[in-house]
């Protein structure tokens, strides 16, 4: 990828010096030439002349070496700076909008080239900017070349806003679309719209080149090359992989690969979470509307026939006259009789359903003091459990992650970008972010820690408690028995409040000691006692509860 | 009509009875909770015998735990330097070293440096977090890597309180590794 860019670049380079001969050296060239001559004669006339051509020349040198492609620019910046810098603000290092109104373009190339060099050299400039960054060195990046350093210069002028605002009214056309459908059937299979695959990548690679030389190439590479275009030699020299041609695709269809190539992927402002509530039903249909409708109209009928045939009888003995069918019900002792072992069985059973959850806390779901989302951290950005939850891997207890954690990647994400949840907006989200920084100490500013900071711990609250008299260990679950975390913790990856999964009861750890079968073959601990215990119980299987993972003592001491 | 009062009331005692734990965000309520809080502190509970409320109380300056080796390298820019050209793996490369410094990086590096250490993790591709650089890009050794982790360096934070040393020195030989494969 960068390969590709830096060719892109320094081909952009070459054009610009060929203007340079033929737009100004040719008329002034004999004059440079005699004004050469006159630097060893003193004369004041020829070196007003020398000055001012050397003026011009280099002023326009400057101008068109200063041309630098902002988006490329935008693209190293974000890939190689932005770990330090941001343009508006100051990160590790000094914000850098600007920067080159206050620095010289020379000395700034030299500066990103090699800064250490420069300082260890003696520069005083150099050694100044290091005094006043907290004498943090800046990495050099001797793999940039002149050009691409140009390009992140023009990104630091900010004047990328114009493209994106032309970017945005591109998206409005329908063309975007087909040309999308065009390029994932006939580009995608050698091209990315970012990052290389066998061929260059490819969004915006309308800035790059011209739109009727790029539709020539893409209808036949070859036949342009064979015709001299210079552009297209040096292309197809560049890439070791030949490009098919297309003459199949009309002229409309490239127009719209152009256009969809121009813009890229439109993000799509619909949100998602509309739909949740509909899919929550849907993954959790509860007892079907039409069961349910089955069984009252069945036992609607039971009743009715239990009803007529125990009245009957008694109309037959003339017991009674003609009495209202609500009166027969109440007055039947057969119905009466059943009613009462309804009520007594299902108030038993209540009553049973009531004592066996005491104390069970499934699905307990206190308010946390900062909202922290699982969802964001855990789901969308794919962050390891282990990560945060690091003394899982060793400790009995698997602990909430210090605040340095936190500060890991929050010293540069200080804003919430992500989507919406719960009933929270953007500000709030970017308030609890700011409870990390007020607790821990950190000037979100200054990016810096504030000196003589009283730290305050954040007191979040436990959802997951055993009783004291049971013990748990967390290191032998998940590093020697390899759980995964969900099994116990549920879907964490999908809370955005976390919530307690699983009732964490002793009936329930023993149901999965009973039928989890311990893995004997990695574990060197295991090797003779595998073979022992297969003896003795005449399986290849071994599970926790063979092993003794039932035994009291083994839990409560 | 006995009958249907007592009925109402059994099912009304019952309803009660079922709706007591509703508020979630509470815990439910225990029955003759004998032993089942802590007497002594446990981990991470509050204690209200030190000033700042915490059991987790930090260990004397200097000290050294059993089986413990001090880094003697400063978080400075000469430790760093000092670091890259001095500080060396003392574990042996092998693939069980190997193998838990994948395990090791998978976990704790991925999400930023990518898999193949070209700096395209997911935060990256989401543009959470931008700037990490490639390790081919970059002049790093051993010695370099392992500072880094014991104390980051700019924006990437310490790793050292996720991380035990013998993890830290596997994960450098795994991040070596990965890196020779991207200079290939």
């Amino acid at each position: 990828m960068l390969l590709n860019t830096t060719f892109v670049k320094s081909f952009k380079n070459d054009l610009s010096h060929i203007f340079l001969h033929e737009n100004i050296v040719p008329n002034n060239n004999e004059k440079i030439f005699l004004s050469m001559k006159s630097v060893k004669q003193h004369s004041p006339l020829s070196r007003l002349i020398i000055s001012s051509l050397a003026f011009l020349l280099f002023f326009s040198l400057n101008l068109s070496a200063q041309e630098g492609d902002a988006a490329n620019g935008e693209k190293i910046f974000k890939s190689v700076c932005a770990a330090c810098h941001k343009l508006d603000k100051k990160l590790v290092g000094p914000a850098l909008q600007g920067v080159t109104e206050r620095r010289d373009q020379d000395w700034l190339i030299a500066w990103i080239k090699d800064s250490p060099g420069m300082i260890k050299s003696g520069d005083k400039l150099a050694i100044q900017v290091f005094e006043e960054n907290n004498r943090l060195p800046m990495t050099a990046n001797p793999q940039l070349s002149d050009q691409d350093i140009i390009d992140v210069l023009a990104y630091t002028k900010g004047d990328s806003a114009a493209p994106v605002a032309a970017a945005s009214q591109q998206a409005a056309d329908p063309g975007v679309e087909l040309g999308k459908a065009v390029f994932k059937a006939n580009c995608a299979a050698c091209h990315k719209l970012e990052g290389k695959l066998i061929g260059p990548e490819l969004l915006k690679i309308t800035d790059k080149r011209e739109l009727s030389w790029l539709k020539l190439w893409i209808k036949d590479n070859n036949a342009l090359a064979a015709s001299g275009d210079k552009l297209a030699i040096e292309v197809q020299a560049s890439n070791p992989a030949a490009m098919t041609p297309f003459p199949q695709l009309s002229d409309e269809d490239i127009d719209n690969v152009l256009k969809y190539l121009a813009v890229g992927d439109v993000e799509q402002a619909v949100a998602s979470s509309a739909s949740s509530t509909d899919q929550e039903i849907f993954d959790n249909p509860g007892f079907g509307v039409l069961p349910t409708l089955a069984l009252t109209i069945l036992a609607f009928i039971l009743l009715s026939v239990i009803v007529a045939a125990t009245t009957n009888k008694k109309v037959v003995e003339g017991e009674e006259s003609t009495p209202s069918m609500l009166k027969t019900m109440i007055f039947n002792p057969f119905l009466r009789f059943l009613v009462i072992i309804f009520v007594l069985l299902g108030g038993a059973w209540m009553v049973f359903g009531y004592l066996f959850q005491i104390d069970v806390n499934e699905g307990y779901q206190p308010i946390q003091p900062i909202a922290f989302s699982h969802a964001v951290h855990a789901g969308d950005n794919k962050i390891d459990c282990q990560y945060c939850h690091s003394s899982a891997k060793h400790s009995k207890t698997s602990g909430i992650p210090t605040l340095n954690v936190c500060m890991n990647c929050h010293k540069s994400i200080s804003e919430y970008n992500g989507a919406l949840f719960g009933d929270y907006s953007k500000e709030d989200l970017d308030n609890e972010i700011q409870k990390i920084y007020d607790a821990v100490g950190w000037d979100k500013d200054n990016v810096a820690y504030i000196e003589g900071f009283e730290q305050k711990p954040i007191e979040w609250v436990r959802i997951h408690n055993l009783a004291d008299f049971a013990y748990y260990n967390h290191a032998q679950h998940v590093t020697v028995a390899g759980l995964d975390c969900q099994k116990c913790h549920g879907p964490v990856e999908t809370m955005h409040e976390m919530k307690q999964f699983s009732p964490l009861t002793m009936g329930w750890c023993i149901d999965c000691h009973r039928q989890t079968e311990v893995d004997m073959t990695e574990n060197g601990y295991y090797k003779n006692i595998h073979d022992q215990l297969s003896k003795k119980y005449g399986v290849e299987k071994i599970t926790e509860a063979q092993m003794g993972g039932l035994e009291c003592g083994k839990c409560h001491y | 009509m006995k009958s249907i009062l007592k009925i109402t009331i059994a099912l009304g005692f019952i309803m009660t009875l079922t709706s007591c734990w509703t508020d979630k965000s509470k815990r439910n309520y225990q029955y003759m909770p004998d032993m089942y809080k802590s007497v002594g502190y446990e981990t991470y509970s509050q204690n209200p015998n030190f000033a700042n409320g915490m059991t987790t109380q930090l260990p004397a300056e200097g000290s050294i735990a059993r089986g413990q080796v001090p880094y003697d390298y400063p978080n400075t820019n000469e430790g760093y330097e000092d670091a890259k050209l001095n500080s060396k793996n003392p574990l042996e490369v092998n693939e069980e070293n190997l193998a838990n410094g994948k395990k090791m990086y998978d976990i704790y590096c991925i999400s930023c440096h990518g898999q193949n250490g070209a700096g395209d993790g997911v935060l990256v591709q989401r543009d959470k977090f931008l700037g990490v650089p490639n390790y081919k890009d970059r002049e790093i050794t051993e010695g370099s890597i392992y500072h880094v982790i014991m104390y980051g360096r700019n924006m990437m934070g310490s790793h050292a309180s996720q991380l035990t040393a013998k993890e830290r020195w596997e994960v450098t030989m795994y991040v070596e590794q990965l890196r020779t494969e991207l200079l290939k």
